[in-house]
């Protein structure tokens, strides 16, 4: 009974998550062409996703079916782990994932708007509903603790004064220098659509992908707001921020 | 008699109000009212003026100078405009989010900005220098860290634009 369901499930996964491959893309595709009449005069546009938050596309990706997406999910647990967590710390956990940002991240991998030669092929066999299944399934999974799982998460910190200098960042950010708090974004204090949660973070991923905002690898944020903050923070911030989300130390719902 | 008393307080009250406040208060539907343009907060990024490769001090028509910025939770984009002395220089803004306010610290200048409506005003600085942008309008819980910067160069300093350059600076 059970295995008939599952079997329905994904043989109906090609044919539905094709065709609601359409609005995901369809709004941007069209807002561009309507108006690329004024700035094509000017300096060639960049466009830094294809993914905007308009209500439609909000429903899309916040509209996913968790179970559909456990059942899709196995193809992601080699790397990201059973539980959402990977083994290793380069690799970032989907665990407690907020669904709009899982969700952009498939839509930019697959458009090619993140550079990713792993993940472009992965995203690319994922219909935007399929992308919205997996964001409802892994923003469900817990992050608390789990002594059975082979899991890299909470990881000692190298220099642990360096936690001042984090905490600072985290809390409240250095105006002077244009860095607002990243729990002003990424939680528990506001959020921001689009904004992962950090709490459970690897910390080694999070430092690379701190130094692909300030150098421009990953352009990905819309209206260029990651960039502008990493590129205001120094290495040893980078690196006592990353270090401190990746010893589970960092603010956030379930956090340890 | 007693109304008339009570209409004409009323009456009075608003003329109170009007003559006082009312030019005050720049309440975002004034910004639509005036017909001006109308944008999709959400997607700025996609097309329009305000993508991204056009932010930062652009040539305008006739050569004068046009500073495109977006206001959003908690950044100005950019963070940094570099400007000449002594030329009026048209900032066109807008916001991706919820209402910001910036003044130039240090001169009389200020900006309200409104998600969906373009704030446009033209401003002389007569001096050069380095002003901070504080974002001066309650946005969010980043809204004291949230700041940018306007370096006021004096105007042989001022490389002049390439066609289709965008000058931004580095916020210290």
């Amino acid at each position: 009974m059970a295995l008939c369901v599952i079997t329905v499930l994904l043989a109906g996964k090609d044919s539905p998550g094709q065709s609601s491959a359409e609005p995901g893309s369809a709004k941007p595709g069209s807002a561009n062409s309507a108006s690329a009449k004024p700035v094509n005069a000017e300096p060639s546009v960049r466009v830094p996703s294809n993914v905007a938050w308009t209500a439609q596309i909000v429903k899309i990706a916040s509209g996913g079916d968790a179970f559909r997406g456990l059942l899709l999910a196995r193809r992601c647990n080699h790397c990201h782990g059973e539980e959402g967590f990977s083994s290793v710390p380069a690799f970032p956990n989907l665990a407690g994932l907020d669904r709009l940002s899982f969700w952009k991240q498939m839509q930019d991998f697959r458009s090619g708007k993140r550079a990713s030669p792993v993940m472009q092929p992965i995203a690319e066999g994922l219909s935007a509903r399929d992308s919205a299944d997996l964001a409802a399934y892994f923003a469900m999974l817990p992050t608390a603790s789990d002594a059975q799982d082979n899991r890299a998460f909470p990881q000692t910190m190298h220099e642990p004064p360096r936690a001042t200098i984090a905490i600072r960042l985290i809390v409240f950010g250095d105006g002077q220098r244009g860095i607002p708090p990243c729990q002003s974004c990424h939680g528990p204090v506001s959020y921001v659509k689009g904004a992962p949660p950090l709490a459970a973070q690897n910390g080694d991923y999070l430092e690379q992908q701190l130094e692909h905002f300030a150098d421009g690898n990953r352009a990905n944020d819309i209206n260029v707001r990651m960039r502008s903050i990493a590129r205001q923070l120094t290495a040893e911030e980078k690196t006592a921020v990353s270090e401190y989300y990746g010893a589970g130390l960092g603010p956030g719902v379930n956090s340890r | 008699m007693k109304k008339i008393g009570f209409v004409a307080a009323l009456i009075l009250f608003g003329v109170a109000i009007l003559s006082t406040r009312y030019y005050m208060v720049d309440l975002p539907v004034y910004h639509f009212l005036g017909g001006g343009e109308v944008l999709d907060p959400a997607t700025l990024h996609l097309q329009g003026e305000f993508v991204e490769s056009n932010l930062g001090a652009a040539e305008g028509p006739s050569g004068s100078l046009t500073v495109r910025m977006i206001a959003q939770q908690f950044v100005f984009v950019p963070q940094c405009v570099q400007v000449p002395a002594g030329v009026p220089i048209t900032f066109r803004m807008t916001s991706a989010d919820v209402v910001h306010m910036l003044s130039f610290l240090g001169t009389d200048y200020g900006l309200k900005v409104v998600p969906g409506a373009v704030t446009e005003a033209t401003f002389t600085f007569a001096k050069p220098g380095t002003f901070k942008i504080p974002c001066h309008e309650f946005c969010g819980a980043g809204h004291y860290a949230m700041r940018g910067q306007l370096n006021v160069v004096p105007p042989d300093q001022f490389a002049s634009l390439l066609p289709g350059e965008r000058r931004t600076c580095e916020l210290r």
